[in-house]
């Protein structure tokens, strides 16, 4: 607990020292982001423990609000989530500290003073055991991200931050409502009573629990970007800058995805199947749509903040699979999902994090967020490179990187749902994978397209041409979650029972295996096997045969020419224009699935919400006059019709005013002797 | 059904073996296609060993690299024949389980698929060429549209037969009796068109479609690298047609790992795969190539016989 | 006690008349008064917390057993009373920069009138939130309404003169309630004392709280007695900030909170009554708000629509809840500050910019970052985003209702349309202010002149108030 304190402190050093040191930007970049890399390493020291061992420590700090006590709770799912924050955080802080120089002068103290907030504040969120403050760390959490997101001020950013912070706060009230139900139906705003509505004894009404339910699931659902609710997210994620859109993406939704399982899971205990069906139907349709959007475009962060639609999609397939697990009394297969479901939001962190890292690099050389104007950019930027190729790798799910294993759990849980009683069960696992293996072959080709149109061929601009590789603590940034990709792909018999026993506590079950030697099982043992780290052994070995097979049959051949030698363009001039473009790429694909595309289209409320908005500005403006026309001025015209009537009685006679007074005092006098008889 | 756990020696040498062995008759394979090409062609052809002395002969010409490309484009070759290799070891081929069930599970070999095309189609865009590119471009696009109707007709076995592994999905399929007859039929219909297009015949060699495109992803390719390219395209199309084999037609392998119930699974698996790229040739060889934009109706309705495969296991047919 | 609270009540008076009777140093005496008077309020509170925060009564003047004047020192007098007098010395000290010459909207000096009006209304504050008698409420309503109607008028244009006229007839008309209140209660116990409204039976209870009630919603403008509020923004803007959004709008909220904490058992018609009221007002306000294009108008609209929160919370108060009656008052005490912030920025931009019209404002960032810094923390905390104070009211407020909904049904919709309104004001307030704050500076923003030192204190001081004002209330009322 006090790794946690010291973590937070050091997340609120940096935020205040960047703000006490606006005017020497360099020392201000440079320290927000030492203090929040050094904040990382203590939540990492503070969140490891706990996952180890499994233990769950719970204290209650001075709230100055009677109403709400502040209660943390650090057990093995808020362990998980700190531990993802905080190895984000440390690549992200890492890279700040030359990637902000491209802010100097326009606000760079400002945002490490928003950056570290954000990050405090979500690691003090996902610790809240009581719901108060959980919503006020959620708040300040898209407060400080609004700040980040309308950090280039011009119409685009504002018009994003605006939809973005709107949705997420509409998303907080819906949340709110779900906790005041909640509260209501146990009497306290703490999360440990929330609990007792698991236990069936106390649980509630089907339909009050259901409401409960899609409030939160809309609610969250809006942070974590799902589809329907995701329109912010391809908007507000590029606007930040990009360590800031890495968290954004890699952690930020995240909470979403956190926030659906304590609500869905931990709460109310998925005590009813169409539940979680609704969140695989979400996941999987965020999922095909999420793909299909990014393969349209060629604004890279674009790109990347729809493909962050996709995996949020396939995470909560993962998750839907856990709860439909736990409601019809299978805990293996709800182990096994939430199991799929965690890894993936562990792994969509690293490679989504090192993908925006490597596109901050990239526009921080060119200048440019358009895959279009770059090109040939590996041979200038070779760690950059490498470090992005890994990344796209692992998020088509190419074994053996951790993209894979994950995406492997999720299918193997998908599989397993065919065990189930009811048709619907039956039926939707296959749908699921279907789904998820269209989405696979989008992936794939949509990284083929980002990767090969920036990084490879020629270059197709002066800016990309001259581009050099970036400094040293961006490299350093997005290598150390290169590294962790392949880590926690090669890794995976040994980081598998972790997150599984992390699963296996939010159901409150005990521990599944899921390891076998140095290979993976799907939890009953007779069913698939997968050893990544075997897999890569073997592939390594295999590399000799292609190479003997060259070095012996090789004979007298010269060496490899390279750098002399044009394509062949059928006898025309080769020209650099003539290369396929990022849009020409995925244009058969985007014919053939043209009907899905206009569906965002029409499916879009803003024309709607505008004409209404119109409709009810001018209905407010007739509105506005009508008390004063209608009420106050005939009521003073009548008065002042009145009060000249009256004005007869003003002679400017003075005779006539004491006749007046006389009146007056003989009436008073006789009137109460006639009628009063005390 | 025991567990699956680490494989013993003998089992990892007959994988290697087998492995080498594809990789060693892939070019006969190519070869026989082309000798069945212009025999309906009424041609002669050049003899099904033509495809060796081409190798041999491009293996010792220098390559060369166009001017843009990078490491993606020099790395390649190796890439594509590594990964088919290790799926390779992992085929049933001749024995009734897996050999290397570490690499045998279907979801397994179905990404490596995906790290074939993958760099497959990367390598074209490295390239800088044209060609390439649209061929890239068409590679992929062919996945996507492939990957529902081999995943539906893998998962239906594999929920027949209670496991991803590829070994016990073909050893169930083998040795107990069929549970669900038309399903699996449907099935493997709809995987045998998979398959098919994987292989990359007309009607769907889009992606090297040699009149259009210059052979797309592979046009650039000189020397060494072009042998191995070729060797690579050739061992795919053995590894992906001996993916159906086991699945769907798994019949006279050996049932246990002792030398001459090998040799005889041998000899069968000889046998299915000259029928297989028989029948292949006679079918590419009577159509013409589908305008790619069109591709998309042709293949719904391999997915459409998929998912009626389904609905016959569903309802336990 | 007792003297402290004469001494806080009688000193701003005092100061009144010097400024008057000494004309020249008529800024001085204002500020040094109100100084005084402020100082009073925190000695009231320091010695009623060491005496052991004990509800104390005090009479003043009574004729016979007759209450006709008194005190009441407890924790919502005393924290209501700093709130509004220290805001009285704020925003005096800012007059003494926003009333000169270099204000580029309204370049004119400070008159005497304006200082000894201003006092007069302070004092007048401290008595109504003191007073422990309807009759002394009464009459510091009626005072604070004529130094209303000056002051609105302190321009002294046609509009002006209307918009003065307006605000007075309506706040008297509705002060007519309290009369018919006072009568009642007259009749009924024999005494003016507000604590005498537990002993009265249900329907004459009825009868003096919906009086009550009627000058609450006519004082704090809610439907249908609101139609003077936008129009009195005619005043000079320390006065829309003073009068028209942390004091006197709140006197109706406060008379109304008074009566429900001192009426022991509330019938359940007055809360229903209440609450229809509120969400009715809400809903009107904020749909006002949609065609606003003069900052101070959208100011006013939104303190309509926020004045409308907390009588739901008072209202729900009265139907049993002790949490919701707090919510109330520290929403008062919250929205107090947050409100005169916004105010005062709008002033501020008067001053250096030359006008309060929305879409000519843009890049005020680049122009003041103080004035963005406080328009973002003003906007934040109106809206209810925490860390900033209204959250915390707004929050306990829902949760009080939605306990209490339990027993009242009826009660969740309401909630629901409220917090509807909550997130559409969000929207549209953050829009603004992504209109103006953010972007390239606007022509009159790019020419704005520096602001002066009493007015950027003043901000500051707002700024950090908006930040903490409500641990301050809830550690007060616990």
């Amino acid at each position: 607990m006090t790794a946690l304190s010291v973590s937070i402190l050091l997340y609120i050093a940096g935020a205040l020292a960047s703000l006490a040191l606006n005017k020497a930007e360099n020392t201000a970049i440079k320290l927000s982001g030492i203090l929040g890399a050094l904040g990382g390493v203590a939540g990492l020291f503070a969140s490891v423990p706990t996952l180890l061992n499994g233990t769950t420590v719970v204290k209650q700090i001075y709230s100055p609000f009677y109403f709400a006590d502040f209660m943390i709770r650090l057990d093995p799912l808020a362990a998980f989530m700190v531990m993802v924050i905080s190895v984000l955080v440390v690549a992200a802080s890492i890279y700040s500290i030359s990637y902000m120089e491209e802010y100097k002068g326009k606000g760079a103290w400002a945002m490490g003073f928003f950056m570290n907030t954000f990050i405090a504040s979500m690691v003090a969120l996902v610790v809240s055991d009581n719901a108060f403050y959980f919503i006020v760390f959620f708040e300040m959490m898209s407060l400080a991200s609004y700040f980040l997101v309308i950090a280039e001020q011009d119409k685009k950013a504002v018009d994003a931050g605006l939809q973005y912070f709107l949705i997420a706060h509409a998303g907080s009230v819906l949340i709110l409502i779900a906790f005041y139900m909640m509260y209501r139906a146990t009497g306290s705003m703490n999360f440990a009573s929330f609990e007792t509505l698991r236990d069936t004894a106390h649980a509630l009404p089907v339909w009050e629990s259901s409401v409960i339910f899609l409030l939160a699931f809309f609610g969250f659902g809006a942070k974590a970007g799902m589809i329907a609710l995701h329109g912010w997210l391809p908007k507000a994620h590029p606007a930040a800058p990009s360590n800031g859109s890495a968290l954004m993406s890699g952690v930020m939704v995240k909470i979403g995805v956190f926030g659906i399982i304590k609500v869905g899971i931990v709460f109310l205990g998925a005590q009813v199947l169409w539940w979680g069906f609704v969140v695989l139907a979400f996941g999987c349709v965020s999922s095909v749509l999420g793909v299909l959007y990014a393969l349209a475009e060629h604004d890279i962060k674009r790109l990347l903040a729809y493909h962050t639609v996709e995996n949020v999609g396939i995470i909560l397939m993962g998750v839907g699979v856990g709860m439909i697990g736990m409601t019809t009394g299978h805990p293996v297969i709800a182990a096994l999902g939430l199991l799929g479901g965690l890894y993936h939001l562990l792994n969509h962190a690293v490679f989504k994090g090192l993908l925006f890292l490597g596109a901050g690099s990239i526009i921080f050389r060119t200048h440019t967020k358009d895959m279009e104007k770059m090109g040939g950019l590996a041979k200038v930027m070779p760690y950059t490179a490498l470090a992005f190729l890994i990344g796209t790798m692992a998020i088509s799910a190419l074994p053996p990187l951790n993209g894979f294993v994950s995406e492997w759990f999720i299918y193997q849980s998908l599989l397993s749902l065919s065990h189930g009683s009811s048709m619907a069960v039956q039926v939707g696992g296959p749908v699921a994978i279907i789904m998820l293996a269209i989405t696979g072959a989008l992936a794939c080709m949509c990284f083929v397209k980002v990767f090969g149109v920036s990084f490879c061929g020629a270059p197709r601009t002066e800016n990309a041409a001259n581009a050099k590789e970036v400094p040293a603590p961006m490299v350093m940034g997005a290598w150390i979650l290169a590294i962790l990709c392949v880590v926690l792909g090669l890794g995976s018999p040994w980081i598998a029972p972790v997150i599984s026993s992390v699963a296996t506590s939010v159901i409150s079950m005990d521990t599944v295996n899921v390891v076998q030697g140095a290979a993976l099982i799907p939890a009953d043992g007779t069913r698939a096997i997968l050893s990544t780290p075997i897999i890569i052994i073997a592939l390594s070995a295999l590399i000799l045969v292609p190479v003997l097979l060259v070095s012996v049959f090789r004979g007298p051949a010269l060496k490899r020419r390279t750098k002399r030698d044009l394509p062949w363009a059928c006898g025309y001039g080769y020209e650099g224009r003539m290369t396929v473009s990022a849009g020409g790429f995925t244009q058969a694909l985007r014919s053939m699935f043209a009907p899905l595309y206009t569906l965002r289209k029409i499916l879009d409320p803003a024309p709607a919400m505008n004409a209404v908005l119109t409709a009810t500005t001018n209905a407010a403006r007739k509105t506005e006059p009508v008390f004063d026309d209608y009420i106050i001025m005939p009521v003073s015209r009548l008065i002042i019709r009145l009060a000249d009537k009256i004005k007869v009685m003003q002679h400017g006679d003075f005779r006539i005013y004491c006749l007046y007074m006389v009146i007056a005092l003989l009436v008073l006098l006789f009137v109460p002797v006639e009628f009063g008889g005390m | 059904m025991q567990g699956l756990e680490m494989p013993t020696a003998s089992m990892v040498t007959l994988a290697i073996v087998q492995a080498l062995l594809m990789l060693a008759l892939a070019p006969l394979a190519t070869g026989f296609s082309r000798v069945i090409r212009a025999k309906m062609h009424s041609r002669r052809g050049p003899g099904v060993l033509q495809d060796y002395r081409d190798i041999f002969k491009l293996l010792r010409r220098q390559e060369i690299s166009p001017i843009n490309s990078g490491t993606i484009f020099t790395v390649t070759p190796y890439i594509l024949i590594v990964t088919m290799l290790l799926v390779g070891m992992a085929l049933p081929a001749v024995t009734n389980e897996s050999p290397f069930p570490i690499a045998g599970d279907i979801i397994t070999d179905i990404y490596l698929f995906a790290i074939f095309r993958f760099f497959f189609s990367l390598s074209g865009l490295d390239s800088g060429s044209m060609f390439a590119g649209i061929g890239a471009s068409r590679e992929l696009t062919l996945g996507v549209l492939v990957e529902p109707i081999l995943m539906l007709s893998i998962v239906i076995m594999a929920l027949i037969a209670g496991t991803t592994d590829l070994g016990f999905i073909s050893k169930h399929m083998a040795t107990e009796t069929w549970s669900a007859p038309m399903a699996t039929l449907m099935a493997g219909a709809a995987c045998a068109f998979a398959v098919f297009i994987e292989m990359g015949k007309l009607p769907f060699d889009s992606a090297e479609a040699e009149q259009e495109l210059q052979e797309g992803p592979v046009t650039e390719y000189a020397g060494a690298g072009l042998a191995l390219m070729k060797i690579g395209l050739g061992l795919k199309q053995l590894v992906v047609a001996q993916l159906f084999l086991a699945l769907f037609i798994p019949f006279g392998k050996a049932a246990d790992f002792t030398l001459p119930h090998v040799l005889m699974g041998f000899v069968v698996l000889f046998i299915k795969l000259f029928i297989v790229f028989l029948i292949a040739g006679l079918v590419e060889n009577s159509v013409a190539r589908t305008r790619f934009l069109k591709t998309h109706h042709l293949t719904w309705s391999g997915f459409g016989v998929a998912v009626l495969g389904f609905a016959f296991y569903l309802t336990g047919l | 006690m007792e003297s402290i609270a004469l001494f806080t009540l009688v000193v701003p008076f005092i100061g009144a008349l010097l400024a008057v009777l000494v004309p020249k140093q008529c800024k001085w005496t204002a500020q040094l008064f109100s100084l005084l008077a402020t100082l009073g309020t925190l000695a009231l509170a320091y010695s009623f917390f060491s005496a052991g925060a004990q509800s104390t009564h005090f009479n003043l003047l009574s004729v016979g057993q007759i209450e006709l004047f008194g005190f009441t020192v407890d924790k919502v007098s005393t924290l209501i009373a700093v709130a509004v007098v220290s805001l009285g010395f704020l925003v005096s000290f800012y007059s003494l920069g926003y009333m000169s010459p270099a204000n580029r909207e309204h370049a004119q000096t400070g008159d005497p009138r304006y200082y000894a009006f201003l006092l007069v209304f302070i004092g007048a504050m401290a008595g109504m939130v003191l007073s422990s008698t309807v009759l002394g409420q009464l009459l510091f309503f009626e005072i604070t309404g004529a130094c209303s109607w000056s002051l609105i008028g302190y321009y002294q244009k046609e509009s002006s003169f209307k918009a003065g006229l307006k605000a007075l007839i309506v706040t008297h008309i509705a002060s007519l309630g309290l009369f018919v209140a006072a009568a009642f209660l007259f009749k009924a116990t024999g005494t003016f004392s507000i604590e005498a409204l537990a002993q009265l039976d249900d329907t004459t209870k009825t009868i003096v709280l919906c009086g009550v009630l009627m000058a609450a919603w006519g004082k704090s403008a809610q439907l249908p007695m609101h139609v003077w509020l936008p129009d009195a923004m005619n005043a000079p803007t320390p006065v829309s900030a003073y009068l028209h959004a942390a004091s006197m709008v709140k006197v109706g909220v406060y008379i109304f909170a008074r009566a429900l904490m001192s009426a022991g058992n509330v019938p359940e018609i007055v809360g229903m009554v209440g609450v229809a009221g509120a969400i009715i007002t809400m809903i009107y306000g904020f749909i006002m708000y949609l065609p606003q294009k003069d900052m101070k108008r959208l100011l006013a609209y939104s303190t309509i629509a926020q004045l409308a929160y907390m009588f739901l919370a008072l209202s729900i108060g009265a139907l049993g809840s002790r949490l919701a009656l707090d919510s109330g008052v520290t929403y008062l005490f919250n929205h107090a500050f947050a409100k005169s912030l916004f105010f005062l920025v709008a002033g501020s931009l008067s001053y250096t910019a030359g006008t309060r019209m929305l879409p000519q404002l843009q890049g005020i960032v680049k122009g003041s970052p103080l004035l963005a810094v406080g328009f973002c923390v003003a906007a934040l905390a109106i809206t209810g985003v925490p860390p900033f104070n209204i959250f915390f009211s707004k929050f306990s407020l829902m949760q009080a209702g939605f306990a209490m909904s339990d027993q009242y049904p009826w009660l969740t919709p309401v909630l629901v349309i409220a917090l509807i309104e909550s997130v559409a004001s969000f929207g549209w307030i953050m829009y603004w202010f992504g209109k103006t704050v953010l972007g390239e500076p606007s022509e009159p923003v790019a020419t704005a002149q520096p602001l002066p030192a009493s007015m950027k204190f003043v901000l500051v001081v707002l700024i950090i108030m908006s930040l903490f004002s409500s641990a301050i209330a809830a550690g007060w009322l616990a």
